[in-house]
């Protein structure tokens, strides 16, 4: 058997595939357009992104590390209970009194985060007498505006949508951990069940329906502050907030430029 | 004048182009079709992420039915705590009211109130074992009314 190479023959066959792909990738496209149109999704519907610009911020002032907002998170988002893994968490910031004789104003700073204070903070082990002061620091992710991990990712897979949030596609997602490495907050993990990069996504599911995220919903005594920037009110707490306080981020010196606003925090948070 | 070019020329052309056809088809087939439609990530990522249904009911989903004890609890320092924070996750119950809420245990009040010097200091603390021992909070303090006394 001998294959004939004739022009003709391999015009036709050139041809012919051509046709094909062209019609493979208009057939795709139209499914796409009607799926769109007639397969009902469980989005929310009439959400645009484009017109919202969500904003996170932080009274550390107003925390009093009962880790509600650890819980509350963990149950909206299905976070594994192992205590390695957290979307957000609360770290507790223990500055020792200097040593009696040294010309020090604070001694050592000691943070702790027992299972990221998830069902409230045991006594610390470090006795009264000798704490300067102490504190607690919500985290969670920084939602960036330079976000190293978006830069870091190879597919695509973790973008800064338009609405402002820092999102992770888990059908897109390799796996290959880099913006776990790239992240200098440590706000992300590697979901054991996906096997996928897993954060902190503002609830996402919750805002594009108009709720609050969940740690803001269940915080107690309004450390958490969450509002749109494009659809701001005249009394909105976001407002309100970087009125009366003096704001500042997490980090600056590493350029990330993070979103997410703290008040009243000392110069040992990191 | 001759415009025949060598044979391996044509052949090296052929096959730049064919590599070249080949990445693009294959491109087309695997980029999912609304890549790039933001920037360069998948914009159906967006609506899927946003797909998940809530845990939490929120405060609004309470006030629907219980208005009397928020507008109660207004005037109050427990102002600021949502329905869930204490009665837990309350989306099954706003369903069907039938469906009854985890019970309200002394924990609850101490998991906030107790002692710690990381807590602010406006904060009321207290510490359990010496604080009334043996008697339950609610006898002597009302969650929704805190500065009220039974």
């Amino acid at each position: 058997m001998k294959t004939k190479f004739t022009r003709r023959n391999v015009l036709s066959k050139v041809g012919g595939a051509l046709f094909g792909v062209l019609t493979f990738s208009a057939a795709r496209t139209s499914k796409a357009v009607v799926q769109k149109f007639f397969v009902s999704s469980q989005a929310p519907k009439g959400y645009d992104p484009t017109k919202h610009r969500w904003q996170m911020a932080f009274d550390i002032d107003k925390c009093i590390g009962c880790g509600h907002c650890v819980d509350a998170c963990k149950t909206e988002n299905q976070v594994p209970k192992a205590s390695t893994y957290f979307r957000t968490w609360i770290e507790r910031y223990i500055i020792k009194k200097p040593q009696p004789g040294s010309d020090r104003l604070r001694g050592e700073t000691v943070v702790d985060s027992p299972n990221g204070g998830s069902g409230g903070f045991p006594p610390s082990m470090v006795p009264r007498e000798e704490i300067l002061k102490s504190f607690f620091v919500p985290k969670l992710c920084n939602v960036c505006e330079h976000s190293p991990c978006v830069q870091a990712c190879p597919v695509g897979a973790t973008f800064d949508s338009p609405d402002g949030v820092v999102l992770v596609d888990p059908n897109y997602c390799v796996g290959c951990g880099f913006c776990i490495q790239a992240c200098p907050y440590g706000c992300r993990f590697m979901s054991p069940v996906t096997h996928t990069a897993e954060k902190c996504t503002l609830c996402y599911h919750r805002i594009t329906r108009g709720l609050k995220p969940a740690c803001v919903e269940i915080c107690p005594t309004e450390a958490r502050i969450f509002g749109d920037l494009k659809n701001l009110t005249p009394d909105d707490p976001i407002l309100k907030f970087i009125q009366n306080n003096k704001v500042q981020t997490l980090k600056p010196n590493l350029g990330t430029e993070p979103r997410v606003l703290y008040a009243g925090m000392d110069k040992e948070v990191r | 004048m001759s415009l025949k070019m060598p044979p391996q020329i044509v052949r090296l052309v052929l096959l730049t182009i064919t590599i070249v056809v080949v990445y693009l088809v294959a491109r087309s087939f695997l980029t999912p079709s609304s890549f790039g439609q933001y920037a360069w990530y998948r914009g159906d990522a967006l609506e899927e992420i946003a797909s998940r249904q809530p845990v939490f009911a929120g405060k609004k989903a309470c006030d629907e039915c219980h208005s009397e004890i928020l507008i109660k609890m207004a005037k109050f320092e427990h102002k600021t705590i949502s329905c869930e924070t204490c009665h837990g996750v309350s989306k099954a119950h706003g369903d069907d009211p039938d469906v009854k809420l985890a019970k309200f245990t002394d924990n609850q009040c101490v998991r906030c109130h107790l002692s710690e010097p990381a807590k602010p200091k406006w904060m009321k603390q207290i510490e359990p074992k010496k604080h009334y021992v043996g008697q339950r909070c609610t006898e002597c303090h009302l969650p929704h009314q805190p500065n009220e006394v039974p």
